[in-house]
């Protein structure tokens, strides 16, 4: 479990609603910090600069998918200790398997509820190692 | 088809086997045909003995014996004269077959009684002859001994009988006589009596197998024309199912060539029977599934096992290509030698073309259903939750409603998409090991919320059992939770819903006891089917999409377990499921 409690959070989503209500819900309800990317291929230089605790990649975007993102995350050394969360509607149990194994932090499904994202987060982020 | 086999089989075989000759023969018939040829006989003998008799009176007529012979020709007369009747009635009756046994009794009898005239000649004149009127008389005698075997020959015994009334008196005559040549003539005439027993009883077993022989054959005969026109309704059968099926139908040759073709086949792919008998069914294909084609086809010649569910594409006349799918029998004889190979196909195109829009309409469901649901259920509990302050009631009421129906939406495409993948056997399980306590413990707060929406609570009834399950976590809280809220929404308000754990032997099981109206009796058989619910006005009432039995029956049983219920005693309902305990 990392030592400090979870604070900053950046979300790579293009879809503007689901934007909107993750926003909400991790500002006012997880009481988090969120730095939001609509086109994931500036995403890499966002997290370079905003130096999240934790990433959020959606699975589908158009340009990239939050898969590719990710293995690009894990080229780039700024980036490739972060831990990620994958947020999909349509990943079938093989393909969130295989993300695990690459070395994704978690995955929730979508709809989530956005009352509980939050501690999902958080979840995932206590069965972290420390350091 | 079978048993028509059977049938020319052992008709053919028939002629040939003893055993089998002997069974097919009808033994009533049998012994019709003997007594007509004993019978046929008769005028025959009945000419002989008159003519024998004439002479033996003429040769033996002696004044001091004239009183005597007159007795034995009035005898002799009498016999002939009954057995002259007895042909005569057995002419006349119409049923003598079946009365056979009857008058085969009757001629024994007059055999016998004819015998005995003989032998009363025997005894009577042989010793008050001299010398060569004996001699005469010997030879007389052995003669109608000796004629009776061709006489009855087709009943050994009847000659038995006959030729002992007059070899009896006649040995004991000779033997009585006082003379040593007469008494060792007395010797012999059993052992000729013997013989002549024997031939005739070779004799008449000849005549039997010859009868039996011909019944048997009489009788495969008919049987094999019985046969051959059952082979010909069958055929023409046969015919009518292609010709008037409405799939269609080849009959291919070894190498693949057609030589028959019905007329729904016409139909389907364009062309008239005689442009294809002949041709390679190649013909109907592209070119470029030729190869396959041929592979499959030798695959085919070398097994000699039908397939089915070949989905060839054909090309049509019309230049349009179809799916087919073809079941292919290769028809083999009894000596492994094909004789030809039967296609069945049926156009699947548009079926096909469903299963491919089935496929992209639940991706659809799966995505851009799933993702505007998301905008806005996580709308609606973020103002619900207070997340944005306090909102009026009114205001409250309405997003509440809002958001409780975009679950239900979203419940429904679960339900479907869950459906679909167990369907499609795309559902993989990751069985885990799981205590069984914990699992009814999670459970029961995952939906205590559920339960507070209709004012039920949720209660573990005794101590829940430390044992553990191999099943899929997340698979298996779906189960919980689908009976769970099932209790919640029927139970009345106030009501507790308890749940148990027991082991049944090797089976550890998680019974949800209700306090609900029960289940209707109707509703039992097909409480775990698709879209089932007892009164349809609940699922509009209650929420609910009547999918949430059938996919915990199929989770359960894809997790090697089985699901059920039962009525509760006071009233409500169990419903339960078992799993293998984790050992």
């Amino acid at each position: 479990m990392p030592e400090r409690a979870l604070e900053r959070i950046c979300y790579v989503e293009d879809d503007e609603d689901i934007q909107r209500i993750v926003r909400m819900s991790l500002e006012r309800v997880g009481k988090m910090t969120v730095e939001v990317v609509s086109d994931p291929n500036q995403a890499i230089g966002v997290m370079m600069r905003f130096k999240p605790d934790l990433v959020m990649l959606d699975w589908m975007m158009p340009g990239m998918d939050g898969p590719t993102l990710f293995r690009k995350m894990k080229q780039d050394p700024q980036t490739s200790a972060l831990p990620v969360v994958f947020i999909t509607a349509k990943a079938t149990q093989r393909d969130m398997e295989e993300l695990i194994a690459l070395g994704a932090a978690g995955t929730i499904s979508k709809p989530f509820s956005p009352k509980d994202l939050p501690d999902q987060l958080r979840a995932i982020w206590a069965k972290l190692p420390a350091g | 088809m079978s048993n028509l086999a059977n049938g020319i089989h052992s008709a053919a075989r028939g002629a040939s086997d003893d055993a089998a000759v002997r069974e097919r023969a009808d033994p009533a018939l049998v012994r019709a045909d003997r007594v007509e040829q004993l019978y046929s006989q008769l005028p025959l003998g009945l000419v002989a003995t008159v003519v024998i008799g004439v002479i033996a009176a003429v040769e033996l007529h002696e004044g001091r014996l004239i009183g005597l012979l007159l007795v034995w020709a009035g005898l002799l007369g009498a016999v002939v004269a009954l057995h002259g009747l007895l042909y005569r009635s057995y002419r006349q009756d119409a049923r003598r077959a079946e009365n056979a046994g009857q008058w085969l009794r009757w001629l024994g009898i007059g055999a016998f009684a004819a015998g005995a005239v003989w032998g009363f000649a025997a005894a009577v004149f042989f010793p008050s002859h001299a010398d060569e009127r004996q001699v005469f008389l010997a030879f007389l005698l052995a003669g109608v001994i000796s004629g009776g075997i061709p006489m009855y020959a087709a009943s050994w015994p009847i000659f038995a009988a006959y030729g002992a009334a007059i070899a009896l008196p006649f040995t004991y005559v000779l033997a009585t006589f006082g003379n040593r040549l007469f008494a060792e003539i007395a010797l012999l005439i059993p052992l000729f009596y013997g013989a002549s027993v024997a031939i005739a009883y070779r004799l008449s077993g000849v005549f039997l197998s010859g009868y039996r022989l011909r019944h048997a054959y009489q009788r495969s005969l008919v049987e094999l024309d019985e046969a051959r026109r059952q082979i010909q309704a069958s055929g023409r059968k046969l015919a009518l199912f292609a010709e008037r099926s409405p799939i269609a139908v080849f009959e291919l040759d070894g190498e693949g060539v057609l030589r028959e073709v019905n007329q729904a086949a016409e139909i389907l792919f364009g062309y008239a029977a005689d442009e294809l008998v002949g041709s390679s069914v190649k013909r109907l294909m592209l070119a470029r599934h030729h190869a396959d084609f041929d592979r499959e086809w030798q695959h085919l010649m070398a097994s000699r096992q039908p397939a089915t569910g070949v989905k060839v594409r054909i090309l049509r006349r019309d230049g349009l290509t179809v799916v087919c799918e073809w079941t292919v029998t290769p028809l083999v004889n009894a000596e492994g030698a094909l004789i030809s190979v039967i296609a069945q196909g049926h156009d699947v195109t548009a079926q096909l073309e469903a299963e491919r829009m089935k496929k992209e309409f639940t991706s659809t469901l799966s995505h851009e259903l799933r993702t505007p649901l998301t905008s806005i259920i996580g709308s609606l509990q973020l103002i619900n939750a207070g997340v944005l302050g306090e909102v009026t009631k009114d205001v409250r009421d309405l997003t509440e409603v809002a958001e409780r129906n975009s679950q239900r939406l979203l419940d429904l495409i679960n339900d479907i998409l869950d459906i679909e993948k167990i369907d499609s056997g795309k559902l993989t399980l990751n069985p885990e090991v799981l205590s069984v306590d914990d699992l009814v413990r999670e459970a029961m707060v995952l939906n205590k919320g559920f339960g507070d929406r209709f004012k039920v609570r949720f209660e573990s009834q005794g101590e829940l059992l430390r044992r553990e399950v191999n099943a899929d976590r997340k698979r298996l809280l779906q189960v919980m939770t689908n009976l769970l809220s099932n209790a919640a929404k029927f139970s009345p308000e106030g009501e507790v819903v308890q749940i148990s754990t027991e082991q049944h032997g090797a089976w550890l099981r998680v019974a949800v006891h209700d306090r609900g109206p029960g289940i209707p009796e109707a509703f039992r058989s097909r409480i775990f089917g698709r879209f089932t619910q007892a009164d349809s006005t609940t699922s509009r009432h209650k929420g609910g999409t009547g999918l949430g039995l059938a996919i915990c029956k199929r989770l359960i049983e894809m997790m090697q377990g089985r699901i059920g219920f039962q009525d509760r005693d006071g009233g409500g309902t169990t419903f339960w499921f078992e799993l293998p305990a984790h050992a």
